[in-house]
């Protein structure tokens, strides 16, 4: 079994953007956009007790991902790697799983019109290569793996070393994309960026809370309406409409 | 040329009425129209049922994961599902689109749709007692029908106004117009105003397909026609209509075909 992971070791990270280059590169993002992205969280402390943190931003490929049951066609779906991806094919553009991501990982390509997100670099996993973030980062911040193999380093960093994720008591969902550094530079990131609620736009939730219901009822009154006429003309028996 | 009375209320038949009127036949559907209902029929079924295979978020969903796991593996991918619903649903509005081209005044002008499916009080009255009379809870007769009874004309009037709104909604979300919140509610909309029809087809197929009663409705959406005994107990208004046009037309081509008795005079003078 494969549960891909990545692992962001704050104490490597310089935050030169080569991860976002290589990323953008790599999946023709649009100038605007970001599958992944850097944060600077605020500078703390007096001089010369600064702390700053540094914030790797990315799609975590949560185990209970909001974004799975927000989409409505079933375009987004989680690979045999547990990585979450995107079918651009089935995908409508709705918006409803940008709308669910805790993380804002998510958005839609302006020419594609579909949804779009980092996927572990799914593709070049397939062939054997690293994503191209790891493979780009010039201080080797990024370790990725397989969080079920205990030889994976993110197994250790994980497991041994305690990588964190990104987390709070109200919003877990399970993601896989952790952080290790100096307690001080991890709580810092962690403080600076919490995940937001998921929440579902209003048309999502009316189409859950209220169509749904409503047609299904609609649809199986009429249903049951028309068995009765048909069985009370079984009963009553049909008759030539001549006579 | 002798020309029976035509009455202005139904009125019973004769045995010996009924066997002549039985013979004969009145054209209600045109070839276009036969063949655009069943075309419509086709794609209804496929757009339907990949329609709610499309659907699959649990919170969503309206019809078993076996029948969307089902249809996905016939159609051989979700991707192939989707290409499917889009493009028979984009063959459907081109083909719409030359119907209200070429058919705009012959069935979609106001006076056309005033007359064919608005509602009028013999309408309302028809469809209370209808629908008690299916329930076994009355048995009044029922008042007289142009050339679609109150049911069809609520159908209509239904899909007239929902069709529009399927149309496009599904192409703000095949082309995702007006950006994404748009696209968000035109998928809500499109669900709901397919669930609304949907609810009426139930009724519309069941009245057309199985309710004796309508059985030469049915068939006359092969033939094109229905015999006169049905036109006169069910669409009595559009019978009357019918026959008084025949009649206004037989009376004129007797008089274009009898000779004028002076010239014939004329002639034999000469």
């Amino acid at each position: 079994m494969t549960r891909h992971a990545m692992v962001t070791d704050l104490r490597r990270c310089v935050g030169c953007q080569a991860c976002t280059a290589a990323c953008n590169a790599e999946w023709d993002v649009p100038a605007g956009y970001a599958r992944t992205h850097i944060q600077h969280t605020p500078v703390q402390g007096t001089f010369p007790d600064l702390a700053a943190g540094i914030l790797v931003a990315q799609c975590a490929q949560c185990d209970e991902a909001p974004c799975l049951p927000a989409c409505p066609s079933g375009a987004t779906f989680r690979d045999a790697n547990g990585a979450v991806r995107v079918n651009r094919e089935v995908c409508i553009g709705c918006g409803y799983c940008v709308a669910a991501c805790p993380y804002d990982a998510r958005y839609i390509h302006p020419v594609l019109k579909k949804a779009d997100k980092c996927d572990f670099c799914a593709p070049r996993v397939a062939r054997g290569q690293e994503p191209a973030c790891v493979a780009t980062c010039p201080t080797h911040a990024k370790v990725f793996g397989n969080l079920e193999d205990r030889e994976s380093p993110v197994f250790k960093l994980v497991y041994d070393l305690g990588a964190q994720r990104r987390e709070t008591q109200a919003i877990h969902v399970g993601p896989h994309v952790y952080y290790q550094g100096k307690p001080q530079q991890v709580a810092l990131v962690m403080d600076a960026f919490p995940p937001r609620p998921p929440h579902m736009p209003v048309s999502g939730s009316l189409w859950e809370k209220v169509a749904r219901p409503v047609v299904v009822g609609a649809v199986g009154l009429t249903f049951a309406g028309q068995a009765v006429a048909f069985f009370h003309q079984l009963w009553h028996g049909e008759e030539d409409y001549e006579d | 040329m002798k020309t029976s009375p035509i009455p202005e209320h139904p009125i019973p038949l004769s045995g010996e009425q009924v066997e002549a009127m039985r013979q004969r036949h009145l054209k209600k559907h045109h070839i276009a129209i036969i063949l655009l209902h069943w075309f419509n029929a086709l794609v209804w079924i496929w757009e339907l049922s990949t329609g709610v295979a499309l659907v699959s978020a649990d919170r969503l969903r309206v019809v078993p994961v076996a029948f969307i796991q089902t249809l996905t593996e016939l159609a051989g991918s979700r991707a192939n599902l989707m290409r499917i619903h889009l493009g028979l649903g984009l063959t459907w509005i081109a083909v719409f689109l030359v119907y209200g081209l070429f058919g705009w005044r012959t069935y979609l002008s106001q006076e056309v749709l005033k007359r064919e499916i608005a509602l009028d009080a013999d309408d309302m009255a028809w469809l209370r007692i209808r629908v008690l009379g299916i329930l076994g809870r009355s048995s009044e007769s029922l008042p007289p029908q142009g050339v679609y009874n109150a049911g069809q004309k609520l159908f209509a009037l239904m899909v007239y106004a929902a069709l529009p709104v399927i149309m496009a909604t599904g192409l703000i979300m095949a082309f995702h117009l007006f950006g994404t919140a748009v696209v968000g509610w035109a998928a809500l909309i499109h669900f709901c105003a397919v669930g609304g029809v949907f609810s009426g087809l139930i009724v519309h197929v069941y009245m057309g397909a199985v309710f004796p009663e309508e059985k030469p409705a049915f068939f006359s959406m092969f033939s094109g026609v229905v015999d006169e005994v049905f036109a006169y107990s069910h669409h009595f208004k559009w019978w009357r209509e019918m026959k008084l046009k025949e009649q206004a037309w037989e009376v004129k081509h007797d008089q274009a075909v009898q000779p004028d008795p002076t010239k014939a005079n004329e002639s034999s003078s000469t």
